[in-house]
C-alpha cells in the first residue's frame, strides 16, 4: 500500500459514513457534515499513530482536506 | 459473640475435633488451633492492651496463629502485605508505632532493617510462652490495622474495630450461605481485607480453610481436587487465568464448587460467563467495598443484564450517590456499622461527613437498585466540559483481543482542556497497533472520548498489592 492509499484509508476510518463516491482529495472540511473539531483530533491521532509522526499546532490548523493531510504527512516522512 | 477472637473460641467449643486449617502438610483442628493461639497470646501479655503488633507473613498457619494471638491478647494487629517495598514498610511502621514486629524466617531480613525506637523484632519461631493470664478486648477496640494500597494517593492507616469486623463477617456468611460443611480455598494474602474477611468467615461458621501460597491456576485446580473444595475466593485476574487454562470443561475441578467469590475490581464479563457455564450448581459472586467500608454490597451473578454491577447494598448498609449528574452518576457515600470511625491517628477526617464515608468512587444505581462503579472522582476526564469516565473508555478498549490491561487518564490539551490518553499493556505475542485501537474507538464511542494519544507499556506502576497507581501515570 502506498502513502496515498494509507491516507485515504485513514479518512475512511475517521469518517465511517464516508462512501467511495463521496471521497474527493480536494473536498474541504466545510463540505463534511461530521468533520468537527473532535473529528479533526481523531484524524490527527490516527495519522500520527500510523506514521509515527507528530504534527505541530500550525500544521494541524492547515489540515482541512485529504489533500492537505497527504501533503503535510509526506513532508514529515 | 462480640469480639473477633470469639470466632475461634466458639467454633472450637462447638466442634473441637473438626479440621479448621490446612497449610501444606500441616493440619489443625479447632481445638489445636485454639491451643496454639492461646499459647502465642500468652507471650504478648507482656505488652499493654491496645499496643500495636505488626506482622509480616506469607499465607501460612503462622499468620493465622499470630493474628488471632494478637487479637486475643487485646492488642491491635498491624497487617503488612508480603512484597511491600522497604520504603513503604518503613512508612507504615513509623505511622503505626508498633511495640513488636513479627515475621516468618524468610521475611526477617526485611524487618531487621526497619528503624524505630524501642521496637522489638522477632521471628515466629523464637516466640515462647510466658504467662497464661487472659486479657479480653472490648467490641469497640481496634482488632486490626491495614494500610490502604495507595492506588489513588498515599497509603492511609485504616483501623477496624471488633464490632465492625463481626458485622461484615456475619453479612458475608449470611449472603453467601457459608456453613461448617464448606471447605474454603484461599489463594489470597490475609493481610488484605479480602483474604482476611475469608479467614474470619471460615472461623465464624466453623468451616475448613485451606491456605494456598500462590495463585497459579494449575496449583489451585490441584488443591480443589485434593481437598474437595467447595468455595474459592480469588481476584479476577486469577479467575481469568484459570478459565483460560481450562480446555475440557467436562473434567473441570471447578465444576463442583458451590461458590466462587471475587472482589470489586473490574471483573471481565467473559470470565463471569465462562465460570457460570462451568459451575454445575454453584454461584459466582463479587462485592464492592473498601478497607474502610468492608463488603458494602454483594452481587450474585444470575442475570446477564446486570453483569457489570457490583450488586445491592448489604443488609444494614446504606449507600447514596452525592452530586449526581444527568446520568445519575456521582460520588458513592456509605453509612453503616461496616465503616470505620476514623482513620489511624484521626487523619483524613474530611473523608467522613455525618456518619457517611466519602469513598471517592463514582457510581450510579439502576432502576432496580443495583450499583455500578464508574471510576474515581479524581480520575474524571473533563473534555470541553464533558465529563468522561475512564472506566467507560477502558471497558470498550478491553474487548479487543491482544490487550491485557488498559488505563485511560486525562492529558492536557490546548483547545479542549483535557483529552483522553490511553496506556496499553499488550498480551504476549499481541500485534495490535494504535491504529487498531483508535479505529475501534471511533466506531464504538462518541468522538470526544476517542483517545488522542496511545502509549504502549511493558507494565504499570503498581502498589504493593499489585493495583495500578493511576495517579503516577498522570502528567
Amino acid at each position: 500500500m502506498n502513502l496515498d492509499d494509507d491516507v485515504k484509508k485513514i479518512f475512511f476510518e475517521t469518517f465511517p459514513l464516508l462512501t467511495e463516491p463521496d471521497f474527493d482529495w480536494e473536498k474541504t472540511q466545510n463540505n463534511y457534515d461530521d468533520w468537527d473539531s473532535f473529528a479533526q483530533l481523531n484524524l490527527i491521532t490516527l495519522t500520527e499513530a500510523k506514521f509515527e509522526i507528530n504534527f505541530s499546532d500550525d500544521e494541524i490548523t492547515l489540515i482541512n482536506s485529504a489533500k492537505t493531510l497527504l501533503e503535510i504527512t509526506k513532508s514529515k516522512l | 459473640m462480640n469480639t473477633v477472637n470469639r470466632f475461634l473460641t466458639d467454633s472450637s467449643k462447638a466442634d473441637p475435633e473438626k479440621l479448621a486449617l490446612i497449610d501444606d502438610d500441616s493440619k489443625f483442628t479447632f481445638s489445636q488451633l485454639e491451643e496454639k493461639v492461646i499459647k502465642f497470646s500468652s507471650f504478648l501479655n507482656q505488652f499493654k492492651e491496645k499496643s500495636v503488633i505488626s506482622i509480616l507473613f506469607e499465607n501460612t498457619s503462622e499468620f493465622v496463629i499470630s493474628y488471632l494471638g494478637i487479637i486475643n491478647s487485646g492488642c491491635v494487629a498491624h497487617l503488612i502485605p508480603t512484597g511491600i517495598s522497604q520504603s513503604n514498610l518503613q512508612n507504615q511502621i513509623s505511622s503505626a508505632q508498633p511495640k513488636l514486629i513479627l515475621s516468618s524466617n524468610s521475611y526477617f531480613n526485611q524487618i531487621d532493617d526497619i528503624e524505630l525506637e524501642n521496637l522489638e523484632k522477632l521471628k515466629f519461631s523464637d516466640v515462647k510462652e510466658i504467662s497464661s493470664k487472659n486479657k479480653t478486648p472490648s467490641p469497640t477496640d481496634y482488632a486490626y490495622l491495614i494500610y490502604t494500597s495507595g492506588t489513588t494517593s498515599t497509603p492511609k492507616g485504616v483501623p477496624i474495630t471488633h464490632s465492625s469486623c463481626i458485622f461484615s463477617t456475619k453479612n458475608i456468611a449470611k449472603t453467601l450461605h457459608y456453613s461448617k460443611n464448606d471447605v474454603d480455598l484461599l489463594p489470597l494474602q490475609m493481610s488484605h481485607s479480602f483474604g482476611l474477611g475469608c479467614l474470619h468467615t471460615s472461623l465464624y461458621v466453623g468451616s475448613t480453610l485451606v491456605l494456598q501460597k500462590n495463585s497459579k491456576p494449575t496449583d489451585i485446580l490441584e488443591s480443589i481436587k485434593k481437598h474437595n473444595i467447595t468455595t474459592l475466593a480469588a481476584i479476577p485476574s486469577t479467575l481469568s487465568n484459570i478459565t483460560s487454562n481450562i480446555t475440557d470443561d467436562s473434567i473441570n475441578p471447578l465444576s463442583n464448587l458451590r461458590l466462587i467469590i471475587t472482589n470489586s475490581t473490574f471483573f471481565p464479563p467473559e470470565t463471569i460467563k465462562k465460570l457460570r457455564s462451568i459451575l454445575k450448581n454453584g454461584i459466582v459472586a463479587t462485592y464492592y467495598g473498601l478497607t474502610e467500608a468492608s463488603r458494602s454490597t454483594f452481587m450474585i451473578f444470575n442475570d446477564e443484564k446486570k453483569i457489570e454491577s457490583v450488586g445491592k447494598p448489604s443488609d444494614g448498609v446504606q449507600i447514596k450517590i452525592k452530586n449526581e449528574n444527568n446520568d445519575g452518576i456521582g460520588e458513592i457515600l456509605i453509612r453503616g456499622p461496616n465503616i470505620i470511625d476514623n482513620y489511624w491517628k484521626n487523619e483524613y477526617s474530611e473523608n467522613k461527613s455525618d456518619d457517611w464515608l466519602r469513598t471517592g468512587d463514582l457510581g450510579k444505581f439502576d432502576e432496580d437498585g443495583f450499583l455500578y462503579i464508574m471510576g474515581r472522582v479524581d480520575d474524571l476526564i473533563n473534555i470541553s466540559g464533558e465529563k468522561v469516565y475512564p472506566q467507560e473508555i477502558e471497558r470498550i478498549v478491553k474487548v479487543l483481543s491482544g490487550i491485557e490491561e488498559v488505563v485511560a487518564i486525562p492529558m492536557k490539551h490546548k483547545s479542549f482542556g483535557e483529552v483522553v490518553k490511553l496506556f496499553v499493556k499488550k498480551t504476549i505475542d499481541s500485534e495490535i497497533t494504535s491504529m487498531d485501537i483508535i479505529t475501534h474507538c471511533i466506531n464504538n464511542m462518541e468522538r470526544f472520548k476517542v483517545p488522542a494519544k496511545i502509549e504502549f507499556v511493558e507494565d504499570f506502576p503498581r502498589t504493593d498489592y499489585g493495583k495500578i497507581k493511576r495517579f503516577m501515570l498522570k502528567e
